[in-house]
């Protein structure tokens, strides 16, 4: 039973995810690598700057602490608003009443499916950001893609992927459980619902980003 | 059986029970009946031990719930089927099942066991064609059968419903009526029925508990209940003419 509700929250929180994900990135990889060229338009900087500045913004901040604050409007919403109506439907007793571990049945599953996919979705944003960047060279004049391919292989520290797939862990924990809370702790009706749907999301981004500057400071300095 | 000492409850300082005491006997339909809000929701609740009571003692055959430990309290809750006053099925998943849900969590049943045992339930409530919709796919009164099934399905000794019959027509809701009666009787259950529908009452009220504001008010069966000398039971359940007329002709002998 556990293992068959996980496997549909993995694809719920992490396949379904996927489109807005790579939407978002895409966009934005590129709307990076634009404003970068613009403002590093010199010649007494590197052309390859671009390339390696998006690389790194994209790495960096935006794939973890900025994707997760997108998710977490995206999931975060979404289970509280599910476990919320479970609540006020009466199906959360149905599971009390049988016995069930209605937490553990509903709740553990939808956190461990996210914090394991968050890395796939990290990376995939990233790879798609990188593309976004390559589509700016390749269909405009701004940059080469040779200077961009040179830019964002340059000076490339693996451990960076690491911290931000860490952040992302800790994101993902912060996002699920918060909406867990706010969802199984409903009462009332469906107003009450949308009200700790918003609660969910809104507080959950709050103590993101506390995390992000906390993590940063530890894993970066 | 199932008994009930002074209990009490109140929710954020406010009572909503007042020491009730009741006993809810074995192969019987035990009616609990009142006014919309009179707390029949809260002591069904109270009872089935979703809510914790202040004061008070609740004793299944002489089991204490309140001095339980959680695992004891899982496993009584294994012999206990619970109807909802919404129905309260998982709208993630079939009819079907629903059904299955508790046999998967707790039975070490093979797959076709189960299903066959799913099955039967389902044909007791007389429900097979609606196997695999989706709850917001079937009407109300498939949804409470189906929720009937699902209570039924690990053979409980103890079975709660909510308002079996809210919201359905006065055909379904007497086929309802009929159904728990039926296996109530079968299979020697303590069954506990919330109900503000007077044909409930007349038609399967063995042992009647009236609650009133939160106080158990009168306690009767279906034929004592037409001479009680009860003002607030009087007006609630012989409030409409037709059923003024009933006690009328009842009381001539009629
Ligand atoms: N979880 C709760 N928290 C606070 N108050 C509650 C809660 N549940 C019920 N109450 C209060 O308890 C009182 C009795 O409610 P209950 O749901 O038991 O009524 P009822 O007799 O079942 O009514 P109905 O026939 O309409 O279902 C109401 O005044 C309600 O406001
Ligand atoms: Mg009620």
């Amino acid at each position: 039973m556990f293992g068959k509700q996980y496997v549909r929250e993995l694809h719920k929180q992490g396949i379904n995810s996927l489109p807005i994900v790579c939407i978002i990135s895409v966009f934005i990889g590129a709307v990076i690598c634009i404003q970068m060229r613009i403002n590093t338009e010199s010649p007494f900087l590197p052309s390859q700057l671009t390339g390696y500045a998006t690389r790194e913004t994209m790495i960096l901040e935006f794939s973890s602490a900025i994707l997760c604050l997108i998710l977490a409007g995206k999931v975060g919403s979404n289970i509280a608003s599910e476990i919320g109506t479970m609540r006020i439907t009466e199906q959360i007793d149905a599971l009390d009443i049988m016995g069930v571990n209605s937490a553990n049945y509903l709740i553990l599953p939808k956190i461990l499916a996210f914090v394991t996919m968050i890395p796939c979705l990290v990376t995939f944003s990233i790879t798609t950001g990188l593309l976004g960047g390559f589509g700016v060279a390749l269909f405009t004049e701004m940059i080469t893609p040779m200077e961009y391919e040179q830019g964002i292989q340059y000076s490339f520290l693996p451990y960076s992927i690491q911290y931000s797939i860490e952040k992302s862990l800790v994101f993902a924990f912060i996002v699920t459980s918060i909406a867990s809370y706010y969802g199984y702790t409903v009462k009332g009706g469906a107003r009450e619902v949308g009200k700790a749907s918003t609660n969910a999301v809104v507080n959950s981004s709050v103590i993101i980003l506390l995390f992000d500057v906390m993590l940063t400071k530890l894993l970066l300095s | 059986m199932i008994e009930v000492k002074n209990v009490n409850k109140s929710f954020d300082g406010k009572q909503v029970l007042f020491d009730i005491s009741a006993n809810l006997l074995e192969g019987h339909a035990n009616l609990i009946i009142g006014q919309s809000g009179s707390g029949k929701t809260v002591l069904m609740k109270s009872v089935a031990g979703i809510h914790r009571i202040d004061s008070g003692e609740i004793l299944y055959d002489g089991r204490n719930i309140s001095q339980m430990k959680s695992n004891e309290l899982n496993l009584l809750r294994r012999e206990i089927g619970m109807l909802f006053q919404g129905s309260a099925l998982f709208d993630s998943l079939t009819v079907k099942d629903n059904v299955m849900f508790p046999l998967r969590m707790f039975s070490n049943k093979s797959e076709e066991e189960m299903e066959e045992r799913a099955r039967f339930c389902l044909e007791r409530v007389d429900l097979l064609r609606a196997l695999d919709l989706y709850p917001s796919e079937i009407s109300g009164g498939m949804q409470k059968r189906a929720a009937i099934a699902r209570a039924i399905v690990l053979n409980p000794k103890y079975l709660f419903c909510d308002e079996p019959n809210s919201g359905l027509d006065p055909k379904t809701s007497l086929l309802i009526d009929r159904l728990i009666l039926e296996i109530t009787h079968e299979y020697n259950i303590t069954t506990i029925i919330n109900t503000h529908d007077m044909n409930s009452v007349m038609e399967i009220g063995e042992n009647i508990v009236f609650i009133s504001k939160g106080h158990k008010s009168w306690q009767g069966n279906n034929t004592e209940i037409y001479d009680t000398g009860n003002e607030d039971l009087e007006n609630l359940i012989f409030a409409s003419d037709l059923y003024k007329k009933i006690k009328k002709a009842h009381q001539m002998g009629i």
